[in-house]
This record gives C-alpha cells, sequence and structure tokens, in this order.
C-alpha cells in the first residue's frame, strides 16, 4: 500500500483525536487534582488524603448511595417498562407511524423541561394532587405524599422515568420486532403464545442490546446534574450536586475534594463498564453455543 | 368442545387487545397531559388548589415576554444558532470518523472505537468539572465558541454511532463504481456516496441539535453566565418560582427545537422514499 493510503484514516480522524484528547485532558486533569495536585493554587503534593477524607465522610457516603439507589431504581425500572411498552407497541402493530412518533417526544425534550412538568403535576399542589382530591381519596394537599424535594428521590426518579422509557423503546424496539418478527413467529408455529414466545425466544436474543440500554440510563444518570438539583431535597443531595457545591466553594484549596467525588463516579462508572462487557462477552458465549 | 375453546380463545385475545389498546392510551396520555398542562400555565393568572382549570386566565406573562421581544429574540437566536453549529460541526466530524472506521483497517482503531463513546460511559460534569481550567487558559472560557467546543465533544458520539451504522449499511461499492467509471475520489463521495448517506446525515444533525440544545450544566460551567442558551436563561425562573414565564420559554423554545428536529427526519424519510430504499434495509 501506498503511504498515502496508509496515513489517510489518521487524516479522516484528526478532527476527532482533537476532541477526543480534549475529553481526556479533562478526565486525566479532573483525577490528578484529586490527589491534590493543582499548581494553579499552590498545591503541588501527591495525597490520597482527600479520597480518604471523602469516603469517612457520611454527607458524601450518603450522596453516592443515593446517587447509586436513583441511577439503579431509573434504570431498572425503564428497562422493564420501555420493554414492556415496546411488546404491546409490537403487538399492536404501532412500530411505525404517529404513535412511534409521540413516543420519541420525551426523548428530545431538555431535562429542564421535565423539571418542570414534574413541579407542575407532582407537587403537593400538583394536578395529580387535585385529580385525587376530586375522585375524594384526600381531604386536602397535605395529605398527598411528598413526591418532589423528597429524601426518598421519588421526583427525581419519575422525571428520569418520563424521558427514559421512550428511550428504551426507541433503543430497542427495531431490535425486538426483527427478532420476533422471525424467531418469535417460528416458536408461535411451533405451539408457543405470543408472550411466551417474547419472554423466552426474543429477550434473551435482546439482551445485549437491552443491556447496553440499562448501562447508558444509568451511568447518564449517576453523573447528571440538572433533576437531582431541581427536583432533590436538601439531604441527600445527589454526588453531582454535591461535588459541584465543593468545587464553587470560595476556597479553592476545596476543590480535590471536589475532584475525589468526581473520582467516585468515574470509579462506579469503571465499575459498571467492566460488568457491562463481562456480561456482553458472557452472553455473546452464550449465542455462539 | 373445540368450538367453546376457539371462542374461549377469541375472547382471550379480544381481552388482551383492549388491555393493550388501554397501556397505549395510558402513555399518550402521560406524554401530552404534561405537554397541554405548562401551555395552559402560560395563560394562567389564579390557579388554586383544587381547581382542576385555571380560575383567572391572563396575558401578562406572555405580554412581558412580548415586551422583552428583542431580548427574547437575540436569546432564540442565539440558542438555536449555537446548537445548529454544534450539530453540522457534528455531523462533518462524525462523517470523517465513521468513514476511517468503517472503511478501513489501522493501527489503533481499536483504541479510536474507546475513545469515540469515551463520553457515553464518562459522564460529562466529570469532564467539564477537569476541563475547566484548559477553556480558561485557552481564553475560551465565556465565549460562543468555548460553549460550541463543549457541546460538540458530546454529542460526537451520537453522531458518530448513527452515521457509521448507515455507512455500514450503504457499503462502498457504489463509490467504487464511480471510480472504475472514472469519477476522482472527492468527486465519488460527494456526488454518490454522500447522497445516498443524506438521510443518516439529516437524522444524526437533528440528534446533535437536540444534544447540544439539551446542555444545561457544561453551558454553564464553560459559557460562565455569559452565553446565554435557553436552558441558561429558564432555570433561574424555574427556581425562584416565576412558573408563568418558566412555562412560556419551554413551550417557545422547545416547540422550536422540536420543530426543527421534525423537518430534519421529514426531510430524511421523504429522501429515503425519493431515491428507493435499494440502499438502506
Amino acid at each position: 500500500m501506498r503511504r498515502e493510503e496508509k496515513l489517510k484514516p489518521y487524516i479522516l480522524l484528526l478532527p476527532q483525536l482533537v476532541l477526543s484528547g480534549m475529553f481526556l485532558v479533562g478526565l486525566v486533569n479532573g483525577i490528578v487534582q484529586s490527589f491534590g495536585i493543582i499548581p494553579a493554587f499552590g498545591l503541588t503534593e501527591f495525597s490520597v488524603d482527600y479520597y480518604v477524607e471523602t469516603l469517612q465522610n457520611t454527607e458524601v457516603l450518603r450522596s453516592l448511595l443515593f446517587s447509586l439507589y436513583i441511577s439503579f431504581v431509573s434504570a431498572l425500572l425503564a428497562v422493564v417498562l420501555g420493554v414492556g411498552l415496546a411488546y404491546v407497541l409490537l403487538a399492536r402493530g404501532l412500530k411505525n407511524g404517529a404513535v412511534m412518533r409521540m413516543i420519541e417526544l420525551p426523548v428530545i425534550i431538555p431535562h429542564v423541561v421535565v423539571a418542570l412538568f414534574v413541579v407542575n403535576l407532582c407537587s403537593q399542589n400538583g394536578l395529580i394532587a387535585r385529580v385525587i382530591y376530586h375522585l375524594g381519596l384526600i381531604e386536602n394537599s397535605q395529605q398527598f405524599p411528598l413526591l418532589i424535594y423528597d429524601p426518598q428521590g421519588r421526583g427525581i426518579i419519575l422525571g428520569y422515568l418520563w424521558k427514559e422509557i421512550p428511550f428504551i423503546v426507541y433503543f430497542t424496539i427495531s431490535m425486538l420486532g426483527s427478532i420476533n418478527g422471525s424467531l418469535g413467529e417460528a416458536a408461535v408455529n411451533l405451539g408457543a403464545s405470543s408472550f411466551t414466545a417474547f419472554r423466552k425466544v426474543t429477550l434473551p436474543l435482546c439482551m445485549p442490546n437491552i443491556l447496553t440500554g440499562f448501562l447508558i440510563v444509568f451511568l447518564f444518570a449517576m453523573g447528571a446534574y440538572e433533576l437531582p438539583m431541581l427536583l432533590g431535597s436538601t439531604s441527600p443531595k445527589a454526588l453531582p450536586v454535591l461535588a459541584y457545591i465543593r468545587y464553587t466553594h470560595p476556597d479553592l484549596k476545596m476543590r480535590p475534594y471536589a475532584m475525589a467525588m468526581n473520582g467516585l463516579i468515574i470509579l462506579v462508572s469503571l465499575l459498571a463498564s467492566v460488568w457491562y462487557f463481562y456480561l456482553m462477552e458472557k452472553s455473546a458465549k452464550k449465542l455462539g453455543s | 368442545m373445540k368450538n367453546i375453546r376457539m371462542q374461549e380463545q377469541k375472547i382471550y385475545k379480544t381481552g388482551s387487545r383492549i388491555r393493550q389498546n388501554c397501556i397505549i392510551l395510558a402513555v399518550m396520555l402521560l406524554i401530552v397531559v404534561p405537554v397541554i398542562n405548562i401551555a395552559i400555565w402560560s395563560f394562567t393568572a389564579r390557579w388554586p388548589w383544587p381547581a382542576l382549570f385555571p380560575e383567572r386566565f391572563s396575558s401578562r406573562g406572555i405580554g412581558e415576554i412580548l415586551r422583552r421581544g428583542k431580548e427574547t429574540g437575540k436569546l432564540l437566536f442565539s440558542s438555536v444558532a449555537i446548537s445548529l453549529v454544534v450539530g453540522v460541526l457534528s455531523v462533518i466530524c462524525g462523517c470523517l470518523t465513521a468513514r476511517a472506521i468503517v472503511f478501513y483497517d489501522f493501527f489503533g482503531k481499536r483504541l479510536v472505537n474507546v475513545l469515540v463513546m469515551l463520553p457515553f460511559f464518562v459522564p460529562a460534569t466529570v469532564f467539564v468539572m477537569g476541563v475547566q481550567i484548559l477553556f480558561i487558559r485557552m481564553k475560551l472560557a465565556g465565549t460562543v465558541g468555548g460553549v460550541v467546543l463543549v457541546h460538540l465533544i458530546c454529542s460526537l458520539p451520537y453522531a458518530v454511532r448513527l452515521i457509521s451504522d448507515g455507512m455500514r449499511a450503504g457499503g462502498l461499492s457504489l463509490e467504487e463504481q464511480a471510480r472504475v467509471l472514472g469519477a476522482s475520489e472527492a468527486e465519488a463521495f460527494f456526488r454518490v456516496g454522500l447522497p445516498t448517506l443524506t438521510p443518516v446525515l439529516l437524522s444524526s444533525l437533528g440528534m446533535s441539535y437536540i444534544v447540544s440544545f439539551s446542555q444545561y450544566f457544561l453551558t454553564l460551567l464553560i459559557g460562565g453566565g455569559k452565553v446565554k442558551t435557553f436552558t441558561i436563561v429558564m432555570v433561574p425562573y424555574l427556581q425562584n418560582g416565576s412558573r408563568d414565564i418558566a412555562c412560556i420559554y419551554s413551550i417557545i423554545f422547545t416547540g422550536i427545537s422540536v420543530l426543527i428536529f421534525a423537518v430534519f427526519e421529514w426531510i430524511a424519510a421523504r429522501w429515503n422514499r425519493s431515491n428507493s430504499t435499494e440502499f438502506y434495509g
């Protein structure tokens, strides 16, 4: 091959490499700072103390658990309900067309607008509470459960579900549809009910796709700032919210603590990704045999 | 006996069909009600508990937005322009990267694949807190260019994924035929490869636009409050309880963005139909 030809992919990749390089700089910079090295602020000594102190801080630990909890619950419910909805849509033959367009709408609506939706609908004097009042189930707004600004993060989870269930439908439906239409159909011809065929044939074959959807939702929620900031309670705060408060602390010597929290988020992402690739490989082997 | 069973099956089937239609109807309601709700809020003067509809309507909010027409117009222009620029750059960079990944074998390909997908695996908040210092040093913090750059970094993986899927489906064979017939490489790409890719490029343009338009945290940190986009202006209203203004902004800006996205998708779908679906499964 001519040298020119050999160089060509790298030339094509030039903008990508510059942008990826910037991403890496941000990542590495954050990690270096989390070990207490920020020359601009006069911090030059490597130390793991920031991590040790961060992990001993109960507020941080509560935030970490809280973030893991909302991310896991959001991702799990989004995947289960999203795949269920995709099944219903396939069964009704609505894979394309107006209904599907509608379901894609939440995917393209910004999170800050979703926060506004949740406030309007789910607060104690929101629309849902009013409907329940008119049904005679509660007598005043105080009896309606606290769904936003609550320490269990229910409002945050509801916000994510409104956006991510449609995302999972959008992300999985074409694969679910094509496998259900071919191999699922074969199982039905052999006597399985359509639901059994979906559960026993289509679902296992689509698992890698579904898992990818789970990972995307989980990692997104783990690092997202908007919904927890707008719908969360003062305590516990989601980890990115807490990290940003430390980050903007007027005392610049606090910066490494913020970065150590970000380090924890990176660690969670890394563990989730390793677990994901392990499962992907396992399912690839299973399908191969 | 057989008759009864068949009847039973039929009943079961209509039963489940009704159930399924109910589920779909409920989902549609859950999607539409919040949107209608903020549309009503935009015109509401008083909406006391426990009324299901506002007591008094007013055009105060709308009037205020219109009075600040110039400001709103500027905000609308800068918001849409930033996201459109991000979208176009993202499609160009995504196209180059996808071409390299799909059609070439080269040293370090696996590493490049990981780099491309990295923003999916590491949250953007973490990246942007780490990169802010660099942007300040490069004098990009607080500038439109800086905001476009971070938005681009976060929307590029979506574009690369969509475009490389499209390229894999399309293949190089048509371009090769053009080359055989005497076209230069650039000619073959721009006159044969590019037109067949157009629907995918439009889809990824729409996606990148939306990713950029939705960003709040990245814009806040790198824009530093100086670069104003829809989310940056809207969040303070949401926080201090000016719900009518927040609702109006949401309706106008999100409406326009959904429209832009829909137009891209519509052209993409039409393109597919008019150019036959031979090359796209």
